[in-house]
């Protein structure tokens, strides 16, 4: 008697189980695309290196040139399109790109701003001032060079990716 | 830098280089100019947001001092405000710029004991957004020198 009962499935097991089952179904759906999400943008930013088209090549002379570009950035609450800005230059066969922010304290630079110095980086804040390839000068503030944009050209458009310190 | 517990650290610690406080002024009315209100603090948020990114290593955004919008007739009390005023020069602030699109401040200019920049307000409502950063762009292209100048009248620190 006792051993009939333990193998006989009650109608309040069964539902029980059945409902876990598909439960389980549920979740599995669910958790299936925020895995999918989750994964891509990693994959993504690896095979394409998270480049950004900032200009054509013909726009490019010796001089540093002042380059806006924008991307989606995502933090905690909300998704905002940030715009960072680029002085790029030819060099030679080299095409530099440089972050327009001062290392000292993250005020905008710019380039021959300052009409005494007008080869150099300037920065409005604090007299900070940089040399055409991002070295700072010594007796101003900052205490690295301008950091620099990974760059990358691909059929006669420049593409930079993240800035990376020069030290 | 802005009034955040992320940039407030490097504010306490790199004080002798930040000399300069922007505050935001902005009206409030829950009334007929509601509308306006709404627009001016959009308006005077995101440039105050933009000339923070352009100066943060100098100038520390401070929460906006809201009030109650003015009447025609009345003009916006400066006794409160110069309260402010003078909490942050004793701490050393010693440029004050408040940035508003209230035009009845311009009354109260000479009672404050700071600089205030008015700007003519420009509706962001309806453009679309690659021209809104264009006209963006274009104003603060303009206070740039604007602020450079105060610096420059008002001495280093
Ligand atoms: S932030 Fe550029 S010199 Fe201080």
């Amino acid at each position: 008697m006792s051993d009939e009962q333990n193998h006989n499935v009650s109608r309040r097991q069964f539902l029980t189980y059945t409902l876990t089952g598909v439960g389980g179904f549920m979740a599995a759906g669910i958790i299936l695309p925020m895995a999918r999400f989750a994964i891509d943008p990693v994959l993504q930013a690896e095979s394409e290196g998270d480049m950004k088209a900032v200009t054509d090549v013909s726009e490019l002379t010796d001089t540093p040139q002042r380059f806006d570009f924008s991307y989606e950035q995502e933090d905690a609450w909300n998704t905002s399109e940030v715009t960072e800005t680029a002085f790029i230059y030819q060099s030679g066969e080299e095409i530099v790109a440089l972050s327009n922010t001062c290392t000292h304290l993250g005020c905008k630079v710019s380039w021959g701003s300052s009409s005494d110095h007008p080869n150099q980086f300037y920065c409005p804040c604090h007299g900070g001032r940089y040399e055409k390839d991002g070295t700072n000068i010594e007796g101003t503030p900052p205490t690295e060079p301008l950091h620099k944009y990974q760059v990358e050209v691909r059929e006669g458009t420049v593409y930079v990716g993240k800035a990376e310190p020069q030290v | 830098m802005r009034w955040s517990t992320e940039d407030i650290p490097s504010f306490v610690k790199e004080r002798q280089y930040v000399d300069t406080v922007l505050l935001p002024l902005l009206p409030v009315e829950f009334g007929d100019g509601i509308r306006q209100s709404a627009a001016m603090t959009e308006f005077i948020t995101v440039m105050t947001a933009e000339l923070e990114k352009q100066f943060r290593g100098r100038i520390l955004l401070a929460p906006s001092y809201t009030y109650l919008a003015a009447d025609e007739e009345s003009r916006p009390s400066s006794e409160e405000l110069n309260k402010w005023i003078e909490s942050m020069k004793k701490e050393k602030l010693k440029h004050i710029i408040l940035l508003t699109a209230d035009s009845s401040w311009k009354k109260a200019e000479h009672d404050l004991d700071a600089f205030l920049i008015w700007m003519p307000l420009v509706p962001l409502e309806n453009l679309e957004a690659s021209y809104k950063k264009q006209v963006i762009s274009e104003q603060i292209k303009q206070l740039l020198p604007v602020i450079m100048d105060i610096w420059k009248k008002e001495g280093n620190s």
